[in-house]
Parts: structure tokens; C-alpha cells; sequence
């Protein structure tokens, strides 16, 4: 089959929906299918540029390309899912969280004015027609199915993925506490940070980039974290493979996250995952006790739920081999079949 | 966002009174509201939007459409017919000749002559006799910036009358039954048994119970109601019928009770309740009953009450009631075959327990999932931020796509200015 996967481009940031987008296309490549990668650049600010930015896609023609039919479109986060094929799939990684559940908070764009309300309106009703054009819809964790549910009233078929093929393994379980991702303030670091004051014991690594980054570093140096919280900047795959195997844990609570690949890195380097009751898609695999420790949004909670993982070394290995086995059952074989079928 | 809102309000006696004081509090988590009560429509002034609640009945909504004349902007329309409602507004205030405009407008030179008749007591008044002929809704409708209606029905009905403008269906909100019916119902939900076993007002007989709410006259059809349920109790003689609420002047209900033999054991009669009285009342029946014939649009709150207490209806196939999943609502067509049908839908629901326990429990889910208080809260709220801002948002997102075309020397009316109209018009982008 001749397929475009779709998928916006936000340049020069890369992070886990970019990895998600190449891998499919490799997956796809690997099983024989022709493939290519329909990227648009996208920016989403000011005012109704976020409209007429995913407007873009409703103007690609991708029926055809060269003379020949092109037989499917995957579509993966918004807006790309805008675009117009007969055969349009979608796998939802997510739709546009300022306009859901970001608005009116501290990370959300839209403020009270009668414009930016209309405006977030506008978002919902574009979701509406655009998911609702789809031969099939998928999205990658129940969370996501639910915020698609509420916003337009459309059921997605839950479809996770298996995380970045790395070198997973499990070395050690060392004394530090792992976090991974790009460094923003909805991947909350700063929780973890606040923890780590609290626990003088509890060491940290921070790997990614992002624009949080320099207050973050301010911040562990306000709290006199002093060689306790390591800024790694981003990492190589070799390098984050180690990191990985080398943990005592991984922290992992955005806010209300989709879905999130880091649970299931971590998992696969049988380490339990440390996150927080409010951070959504990764409490389908994350479970208190099972898989690793859920605990409160709050400094002290996880500075207690660090300390007894690393304090409990028997129970940190039970809960990452608990976490392996469930990690092990998504595979590519499976998204792939269910995607195509 | 601030938002005037125009309504009656309790303590009228008006069932879109009852549904603004159900919806407000939950509107107000969301938006800035501020209720206008009658004679304060200065309090309208700085407002983004102004949404006005309107009916056929001129005492309840005849200054909400003087608030209307005063400042267009989104109309709920509760019913579709008005016709009620601009007599009150015209022949009501001594303006005969305004009436007279409003029926020439709808009904042309016909029209203006028969409402001569109507002005002259030649003709019996056609809010009575003839009120779907001539909806009369023609101005509300040129006022309204936007239309907010509870029915495919009104949005058909609207159209057909020539409204182009935006439309928005939104679901009547339900009333969360008292908790002590909301157990009862559950329990025996559960148990598959009615929930009427619990209620203080049920039958001490035992019978089968049907009830009937809401004002007693003939547009209720309740001579056909009456002669059917006669018929139901020559072979079920321990059913009865419950009615509720005020008989309308010139309904001679004694009468017609005499004529069918139907006695006080056979009928329950209640005029108007209280609102506890009236969920104690609604609980106790094994059925409810809701007819129309002519309709004009409405929704019924009485038997959104019924759906939310699980109960199965039975409804004339008119309007928003035919638009009820035949799960949770037996129809009865308003034709020759009217008391024949009405008759075996009352012995079905009689006879066959299953039936009636599978459709009380289509009725509350239907009225957990379309008709929840906090999605209908929601949809309001979506409407009103995009009848406040939605233009202007149109507007931008069209400039910036024009100007676009025309930096790359797109020309208005060309083939590829056609075809960015289209992708914009797919997606409902732009106007």
C-alpha cells in the first residue's frame, strides 16, 4: 500500500510525537509498504494563527501523488488530522491541549476575551469535523479517548504504541531517581525538585532540553540541591539507555498527560515508575503498588515514595519486572495489524 | 464573557421559568450571567451578549420581546408557534392594526383577512383554531441573531420559515429527581421491578397506575386519553388514571368523566401541585401519558421529569415528542385510529411488565446522557462564546487566508480562489 503519514513539525523541537511519527513510518516501511512523511510546519500563535496555520492541511491534495494513487493517510496529532483523504486513519497522540484540558491553567493561550473564547470554540468545532471525517480513529491511551469523547461526542479506538526502540536493560538499581523529557513546565521537574530538598538522601537526573530548563536549574540551586540534581541536557540513545539501566526509578507526572512514552522506556529497563494521581494517561499502566508508586501532586508525597523505593530495593524490582511484562505486550506487530486492518 | 439573560423567572407559573431556574446555576459556573428581570433592561447595558427566553405566552414574554425589538441577539425558542404571543402583543394592548401586519406578513392578503375576522368576532381567534397555520414567529424571527431550540422539529420548522441564520440544538436539561425517589428508583431498577412501590402516592390498590400532566383541555387530547382509558378499564377495572393540573376554561372534564362512566375509584384529580408534590405524584406511576394535538414546538418538562424518574411514556407522534427513541416512548399518531392506538400502547404497558421495566430504564438513561444538566450547561456555553466572538474569529482566520491568495496573486473569483472557498466551507472556517 502506498500511505502518508501525516504529522505536524513544530521546527527545531523534536520530542516524543516526532520519534512516534519516523518509527511508524519505519514500521510500515518494514512491513513493505511504500511510505512517505507529510510534515507542515506548524505555530499556533497569536490570535487565530492557530486556525488558519491547520487550514494548511485541508489544502494539501494527497489523493495522488506523481500520477498514482496514494491508498491511506495516517493522521497523528492536530492539525495534520485537518487534511482530506477518503481513507483517512487517525491515531491521535493529541488534539490541541490549550484549547481542552490545558485552558485556564498556567499553561493554557486562550484568555477571557470574547475573541479568544470564540476562538477555543472554533478549535472544538475544527476537531469535530476534521476527527469526524475518519474511516477509523485511533488514540494512544484511554485518557486521550475520553478527551476526544467529551469535545466531540466521537469514539476513538484505544491503540497504544510501543515506545523509541532502545537498548533496554537493566544494570543496576542505583541510588538516583531518573527523569526524561523535554523540559517544560507541564512535565512538572519542579516537583521532583522540591521533593529532593525535602529528602536530603534523594538524588536526581534530569535528562532533556526545553524552555524550563534555566529555571529549573535556578531553582535546584535556590534549594540547595548542591550536586544532588544533575542536568544532562539532552542524551544520545546509548546514553539514555544507561541512564535508564542505572536508576533506582523513573519520575514521570506531566499534567494530564495523553499517553506518554517514558512508563513504558522505564518498564522496559524493568524500573518502577514514580508519578502523581493527576497526571492521566500514564495511570493506565502505572499502577500504586503494581508497577510503581502513585502518589499526591505534592513535594513531600513523592519525597516519601522516592525514599521508600530507595529504601526497598526487593519492591522496586518487583514493580519494574511487573511493569517489563506489561511493556512487552505492545508491540508493532499489533498497532500495525489493528491500524491497517 | 457577561451575558443579559431574559427569562421569567419563579415564582411565575411558567414551565421556561422552571427550566431557567434549573439551568442557572449550573450557566453561572461557566459565564458571567446576569438575569434581566421585566422593566430592568438598563442592567442589559455592557454586556456581550444578550439571550432572551421566549414562549407563546404573552404574560410570561411579551417584555422579553420589547427587549428583543430593543437589541437583536440570540433567541431560545421554547416554542415554534407565537401566535398566542403577538396577539397578546397586539390585539391584547388595543393595536389591531399590528395584529392585522403580523397575519398580512405571514399569511398575506388571506392572512389580513382573516385576522379582520379574528378583530370583528367572526371568526373564532386562530391562536385556537388555527394556531400552526399561521406561527405568527416571523418577527422573533428577524430579530434573532442566532436560534437556540430544543427539537429538530423548531430547527425544520425555522427553516422552512426562511431563518438563515445559525442554529444551535440544544437538549431541555434534566431535574435531578429528590434522592429519596432517586434510591427508589435505582432499587428497583435493579430489581426489575417498578420504582412506583416506593413512592407515598401510589395506588393502595396496587393497580395499574397512569398518569397525565400538565393543564387538562382538548389540545392535551385528553377526550381521547379519557375515552381510551374507559375502554382500558372495562377489562382492567383496578386501573387508574391520574390527572394533574388545572382544567382549562371551557373543558368540561365532569361532563366527559359522566359520559364514559368513569368514577371517582377510575380518577385521580389533582389541580396545580408543588414541585414535591409533583415528583411524589410522578413516582407513583407505572406510566405516563403526553399528548399534543396541535403542537406548538414545545418540549414538555413534564416528561422530562418522567424520563429522569424512569418511567415509559406514551406521547402523540407530533414534534419533539416523536423525536423520543421508541426505547422509552410508545407514539401515538394524532389521526382517525388516535384511541384505538392509544388504548393498546395503555394495555401493553398494562400486561407486559418487561416492557415497561426495559423502557423505564431506556428513559433514565436517556435522560443521564442527553439530557444532563451540566452537558446542556456546557452546550449554552459554547454557543454563547461563539455568538459573542465567532465573527470576529471568521473574520481574522478569512483575512489571513485572503491575504495569503492574494500575496501569491489569487484573484477573487478565480478557480483557486473557488477552491480555498470549498476547503474553508468543509471544515466550517470563515462564513
Amino acid at each position: 500500500m502506498r500511505i502518508a503519514v501525516c504529522a505536524p513539525q513544530v521546527p527545531f523541537v523534536r520530542g516524543g510525537a516526532e520519534i512516534f511519527a519516523d518509527k511508524l513510518v519505519d514500521e510500515l516501511r518494514k512491513r513493505e509498504h511504500e511510505v512517505e512523511l507529510v510534515t507542515v510546519p506548524f505555530k499556533w500563535y497569536p490570535g487565530t494563527r492557530v486556525l488558519s496555520q491547520a487550514f494548511l492541511w485541508r489544502l494539501l491534495d494527497l489523493e495522488e501523488s506523481d500520477g498514482r494513487p496514494i491508498d491511506l493517510v495516517i493522521a497523528t496529532k492536530f492539525p495534520s488530522y485537518c487534511v482530506r483523504h477518503p481513507e483517512k486513519r487517525v491515531w491521535v497522540l493529541h488534539q490541541f491541549r490549550q484549547a481542552y484540558e490545558l485552558d485556564r491553567t498556567d499553561l493554557g493561550q486562550f484568555d477571557e476575551s470574547v475573541q479568544d473564547r470564540a476562538l477555543r470554540r472554533s478549535v472544538h468545532h475544527l476537531d469535530r469535523i476534521a476527527l469526524g471525517e475518519a474511516k477509523r480513529l485511533f488514540s494512544t491511551s484511554q485518557n486521550v479517548a475520553e478527551r476526544i469523547a467529551r469535545s466531540t461526542g466521537l469514539a476513538a479506538e484505544v491503540l497504544p504504541h510501543p515506545p523509541q526502540e532502545l537498548p533496554y536493560r537493566c544494570d543496576e538499581y542505583g541510588d538516583f531517581v531518573l527523569s526524561v523529557g523535554r523540559l517544560d513546565r507541564a512535565k512538572r521537574n519542579d516537583l521532583l525538585l522540591e521533593a529532593a530538598a525535602l529528602d536530603p538522601s534523594l538524588r536526581v537526573v534530569v535528562t532533556g532540553e526545553g524552555p524550563d530548563r534555566e529555571r529549573l536549574e535556578r531553582l535546584a540551586r535556590e534549594r540547595g540541591l548542591n550536586g544532588r540534581a544533575e542536568f544532562t541536557g539532552r542524551v544520545d540513545e546509548d546514553e539514555l539507555a544507561a541512564l535508564y539501566a542505572r536508576c533506582r526509578a523513573v519520575y514521570y507526572a506531566p499534567v494530564d498527560e495523553d499517553f506518554g512514552m517514558v512508563p513504558y522506556e522505564a518498564f522496559l529497563s524493568e524500573k518502577p515508575v514514580l508519578t502523581t494521581t493527576d497526571a492521566g494517561g500514564p495511570l493506565e499502566i502505572v499502577t500504586n503498588g503494581g508497577t510503581g508508586i502513585v502518589t499526591a501532586p505534592e513535594p513531600h508525597e513523592l519525597a516519601r515514595a522516592a525514599s521508600y523505593l530507595l529504601t526497598h530495593p526487593d519492591e522496586a524490582r518487583s514493580y519494574g519486572r511487573a511493569g517489563r511484562q506489561l511493556a512487552a505486550g505492545v508491540t508493532w506487530d499489533r498497532c500495525i495489524e489493528r491500524l491497517l486492518g | 464573557m457577561k451575558v443579559a439573560y431574559h427569562s421569567p423567572m419563579p415564582p411565575e407559573r411558567s414551565g421556561i421559568a422552571d427550566y431557567s431556574a434549573l439551568l442557572l446555576p449550573s450557566l453561572r459556573e461557566r459565564a458571567d450571567v446576569q438575569v434581566i428581570r421585566r422593566g430592568r433592561g438598563r442592567q442589559a447595558r455592557g454586556a456581550d451578549l444578550a439571550v432572551y427566553h421566549i414562549g407563546n405566552n404573552p404574560e410570561a414574554h411579551g417584555w422579553i420581546v420589547e427587549a428583543l425589538r430593543r437589541r437583536p441577539g440570540i433567541v431560545v425558542l421554547h416554542d415554534f408557534v407565537l401566535h398566542h404571543l403577538v396577539a397578546g402583543l397586539t390585539i391584547g394592548r388595543r393595536d389591531g392594526h399590528g395584529y392585522l401586519d403580523a397575519m398580512e406578513r405571514e399569511g398575506g392578503v388571506v392572512g389580513r383577512l382573516l385576522g379582520h375576522g379574528v378583530l370583528d368576532k367572526r371568526i373564532p381567534p386562530l391562536w385556537e383554531s388555527r394556531p400552526a397555520d399561521f406561527h405568527l414567529a416571523g418577527e422573533v424571527l428577524d430579530l434573532a441573531t442566532g436560534l437556540i431550540v430544543h427539537s429538530h422539529y423548531v430547527e425544520r420548522k425555522a427553516r422552512e420559515a426562511g431563518y438563515e441564520r445559525r442554529i444551535w440544538r440544544i437538549p431541555h436539561p434534566a431535574w435531578q429527581p429528590p434522592p429519596e425517589l432517586c434510591v427508589a428508583a435505582s432499587q428497583a431498577s435493579a430489581s426489575g421491578a417498578s420504582a412506583s412501590g416506593a413512592s407515598a402516592s401510589r395506588d393502595s390498590t396496587g393497580g395499574y397506575l397512569v398518569g397525565c400532566f400538565g393543564n387538562v383541555n382538548a389540545s392535551k387530547r385528553i377526550p381521547q386519553l379519557l375515552e381510551a382509558f374507559a375502554r382500558l378499564r372495562r377489562d382492567r377495572p383496578d386501573a387508574r388514571l391520574l390527572l394533574v393540573g388545572a382544567t382549562s376554561p371551557g373543558f368540561d372534564l365532569d361532563r366527559r368523566l359522566q359520559r364514559l362512566g368513569l368514577s371517582a375509584d377510575g380518577i385521580v384529580r389533582e389541580g396545580y401541585v408543588s414541585e414535591s408534590r409533583l415528583w411524589s405524584l410522578l413516582a407513583g406511576c407505572d406510566a405516563c401519558v403526553n399528548l399534543r394535538a396541535p403542537t406548538m414546538g414545545e418540549t414538555s418538562g413534564s416528561a422530562i421529569r418522567q424520563l429522569s424518574l424512569g418511567k415509559p411514556l406514551v406521547v402523540s407522534d407530533v414534534g419533539w415528542f416523536s423525536e423520543l427513541p421508541d426505547d422509552v416512548a410508545l407514539k401515538v399518531p394524532v389521526d382517525e385510529q388516535e384511541v384505538n392506538t392509544l388504548h393498546a400502547a395503555l394495555e401493553l404497558l398494562a400486561r407486559n411488565d418487561v416492557v415497561r421495566h426495559s423502557m423505564g430504564v431506556a428513559a433514565a438513561e436517556l435522560a443521564r446522557r442527553e439530557h444532563d444538566l451540566e452537558r446542556v450547561a456546557e452546550l449554552y456555553t459554547t454557543v454563547f462564546e461563539q455568538a459573542a466572538g465567532g465573527e470576529a474569529v471568521a473574520d481574522a482566520v478569512l483575512g489571513e487566508v485572503a491575504a495569503a491568495a492574494r500575496a501569491v496573486g489569487i484573484e477573487a473569483g478565480s478557480p483557486e480562489a473557488t477552491d480555498l472557498a470549498q476547503r474553508l466551507a468543509e471544515v466550517e472556517l470563515g462564513r
